[in-house]
C-alpha cells in the first residue's frame, strides 16, 4: 500500500512538473504567455489548469490517443503469432520473435521522436538495416550450412531433382503476381515466397522490392519486405497444415506405403568434397546467388572439414541465434500498420498460399513422374516430393509423419531430408536467376 | 542485366523468366546430381590410385610383423584407453568458496555466555 502511494505521488509529481519544465511541447508553450499575464489574478486556478494541460499533453503522447484500428488489428495478429508458437509449437523460434516484433512495431507513437522502425535514427531502424541491405540472410545461411547434413543427398543424388521441381511454385507465383498488376521486380520478390525459405525471401525482396529502386519508367518500387517476409515465415510455420491434405489428395494409398531402401553410407571424403564442388558448380551457373549459396556451403565445409569444429559450432548455435533474434524482431516490427495494411499485402498473402500449394503439388507430381522411370527397389515414395519446398526441416518432418500414418514402420525422414536441402539450394539458385534478370 | 529483356510487355517477360528460370534451376540441379552420381566416384577412384599404398586395409597388414604383439599388450592398451576415456579419477572443481551456513542456535557460539560469565 505504501509503495502504491509513493508510485502514485511520483507519477502525479511528474505530471505536474511537465508543463513547468516546458516538456509539454506545443500546448505548454502556447499557454505560457497567457499564464504569465494571469499570474497574480488567479494563481491557484492556473496551477490546476497547468496540471490539466500537462495531463492532456501526456495523454496526447500515449498510445491510447494515437492508436488506430490498424494498430489494434496488427497487435492482435502479433498475439496470435505468439499464441500459435507457444501453444501449437509451429516454428516457435520464428513466430515468437516475429509476434513480439509485430506488437513492438504497432505501438502507436507520435512521429518525429525517433521511435518507429521507419524513422531514421531510431534504434529499430539501425537493426532493420540488416534486413534492408540483406545482411542477415547470408548469416542465417551460414548457420544452416553448419547444421545441415548433406549425406542423404550425396547418397541419392537423383532426389536433387525434387528440390528443383518444387521451385515451379516460385515461377508460377511470379507469373500470378504479374497478372495481378505488380511490376516485374515486385513480382519477382513475391514469387520467391514459393521457395518457402525465409532468408532467401528477405534477401530477394531487399534487393528488388525495397522502396528505393527506381524503375525504367521513373516510378519507385514499393517496399514489400515486410509483407513478403511475414507471408513466407507464416506459411513456413503453417506447412504442417497446408501439406498433408495435398499429399492425401495426390498420392494414392498404395504409393504412400512404398518403402525406400536405406541410403548407403557416405564417406567423410565425399562429405568434404560436396560443399566445395557444389559451391563452384552452382555459383558458376547462378552467380547472383553468391551471398546465399556461398555462405551455405562455407558453413557446411566448416562442419565437414573436421578441423574447424569451433567455428561450425558458433555458426550453428550462437551466431544463428543472434541473427534470428534480430531478424525476427525487426521483420515483425516492419509491419507498422500504416505501411503494412494495404491491398498489396493482402494480395501477397493470397499469392503466398497459392505458391505453397503449387510448390507442394509440383514436388509430389514430379516424384510420381520419376517413379515411372524407376524400377523395383529404386522406386521412391512420392510423399518425399513435398519436402522439395525448402521449409527446412518442417516439411521433411511432415512427410515423415504422413508416411508413418499410412505405414507405421515406414521411416521417411532421412529420405525426405535430401529433397528438403536440395530445395534450399534450388530456391537460392532461383533467387539468383530472378535477381540477375530483374536486379 | 535488365538489358537482356527487350520485351515491353511484362507478362511476356514473365513467361521468358518462367521458362528460362525453371530450365536453369533444373539444369543446375541435374548437373549437381550427375556429378555426384558419376563424377565423384571417378574422382575418389583417381584419388585412391594417386595415394596408392599409403593406407592399407586391415586384411593387407601381415600377421608376421606383429608376432610380438600379444593379447596381453592389447588388453593393457584397451584398459588404459578405457580408463582414460571414462576418467576413473575424481576431478574436483578448483573453485573454493566459503559459504555461509545457516545454523540453528548453539550455546557454543552464543553471545550470552562470555568468558567472564557476566549476565
Amino acid at each position: 500500500m505504501k509503495k502504491l502511494i509513493i508510485i502514485f505521488s511520483a507519477i502525479s509529481l511528474l505530471v505536474f512538473i511537465r508543463p513547468v519544465l516546458g516538456l509539454g511541447a506545443n500546448i505548454a508553450t502556447t499557454n505560457s504567455s497567457v499564464s504569465t499575464a494571469q499570474v497574480d489574478v488567479a494563481e491557484e486556478e492556473s496551477i490546476i489548469d497547468k496540471a490539466v494541460d500537462g495531463i492532456k499533453t501526456f495523454y496526447s503522447y500515449t498510445g491510447f490517443a494515437n492508436s488506430s484500428s490498424g494498430n489494434v488489428i496488427m497487435i492482435i495478429i502479433g498475439i496470435v503469432f505468439i499464441y500459435l508458437g507457444i501453444k501449437y509449437d509451429y516454428e516457435p523460434l520464428l513466430l515468437i520473435p516475429i509476434g513480439t516484433g509485430v506488437i513492438l512495431g504497432n505501438i502507436p507513437f507520435v512521429a518525429g521522436n525517433q521511435t518507429g522502425i521507419y524513422e531514421t535514427g531510431s534504434v529499430l531502424n539501425y537493426l532493420y538495416f540488416g534486413v534492408v541491405k540483406g545482411v542477415y540472410p547470408p548469416l542465417i545461411f551460414l548457420g544452416i550450412g553448419a547444421m545441415t547434413d548433406f549425406s542423404s543427398l550425396i547418397a541419392n543424388p537423383k532426389l536433387m531433382l525434387l528440390g528443383g521441381a518444387a521451385q515451379i511454385g516460385v515461377f508460377a507465383t511470379f507469373l500470378g503476381a504479374l497478372y495481378l498488376g505488380f511490376n516485374l521486380p515486385e513480382a519477382g520478390a513475391i514469387g520467391i515466397i514459393g521457395g518457402a525459405d525465409g532468408p532467401t525471401a528477405i534477401f530477394l525482396s531487399s534487393k528488388l522490392a525495397n522502396g528505393i529502386n527506381i524503375l525504367e519508367d521513373g516510378t519507385t518500387v514499393k517496399n514489400l519486405i515486410g509483407p513478403i517476409a511475414i507471408a513466407a515465415y507464416s506459411y513456413m510455420a503453417l506447412v504442417p497444415v497446408i501439406q498433408p491434405p495435398l499429399m492425401r489428395l495426390l498420392i494414392s494409398k498404395k504409393d504412400r506405403k512404398i518403402k525406400m531402401k536405406p541410403p548407403r553410407a557416405v564417406t567423410q571424403k565425399e562429405k568434404m568434397i560436396f560443399p566445395v564442388v557444389a559451391l563452384i558448380l552452382t555459383l558458376f551457373i547462378s552467380p547472383s546467388a553468391l551471398p546465399l549459396l556461398g555462405m551455405l556451403f562455407f558453413g557446411n565445409l566448416l562442419k565437414e572439414s573436421g578441423r574447424t569444429e569451433r567455428l561450425a559450432d558458433t555458426a550453428r548455435t550462437k551466431l544463428i541465434d543472434i541473427v534470428t533474434i534480430l531478424l525476427g524482431v525487426t521483420v515483425g516490427a516492419s509491419t507498422q500498420a500504416d505501411i503494412f495494411i494495404t491491398k498489396d499485402s493482402m494480395l501477397i498473402f493470397g499469392l503466398g498460399a497459392i505458391s505453397f500449394v503449387i510448390a507442394t503439388c509440383g514436388g509430389l507430381l514430379f516424384a510420381k513422374f520419376m517413379n515411372l522411370f524407376l524400377k523395383g527397389d529404386n522406386k521412391i515414395n512420392p510423399l518425399i516430393g513435398a519436402a522439395g519446398v525448402s521449409a527446412v526441416p518442417d516439411s521433411a518432418r511432415v512427410v515423415h509423419h504422413e508416411g508413418l500414418k499410412s505405414d507405421p514402420s515406414n521411416f521417411l525422414l532421412m529420405h525426405a531430408m535430401a529433397p528438403n536441402v536440395s530445395g534450399v539450394i534450388g530456391s537460392a539458385i532461383a533467387a539468383g536467376i530472378i535477381l540477375s534478370f530483374l536486379g | 542485366m535488365t538489358q537482356i529483356l527487350l520485351y515491353t510487355d511484362p507478362i511476356s517477360e514473365g513467361y521468358v523468366i518462367l521458362i528460362t528460370g525453371l530450365l536453369i534451376v533444373f539444369s543446375a540441379l541435374v548437373i549437381l546430381a550427375l556429378f555426384f552420381n558419376y563424377g565423384l566416384p571417378i574422382m575418389l577412384y583417381v584419388y585412391k590410385i594417386i595415394t596408392k599404398g599409403k593406407d592399407k586395409k586391415i586384411s593387407e597388414i601381415k600377421v608376421k610383423t606383429d608376432s610380438g604383439f600379444t593379447g596381453e599388450i592389447s588388453a593393457v592398451i584397451g584398459a588404459s584407453v578405457h580408463m582414460y576415456l571414462s576418467e576413473q579419477h575424481d576431478i574436483e572443481s578448483g573453485i573454493l568458496t566459503i559459504k555461509q551456513v545457516k545454523k540453528t542456535y548453539s550455546p557454543w557460539s552464543s553471545k550470552i555466555y562470555g568468558i567472564q560469565n557476566r549476565l
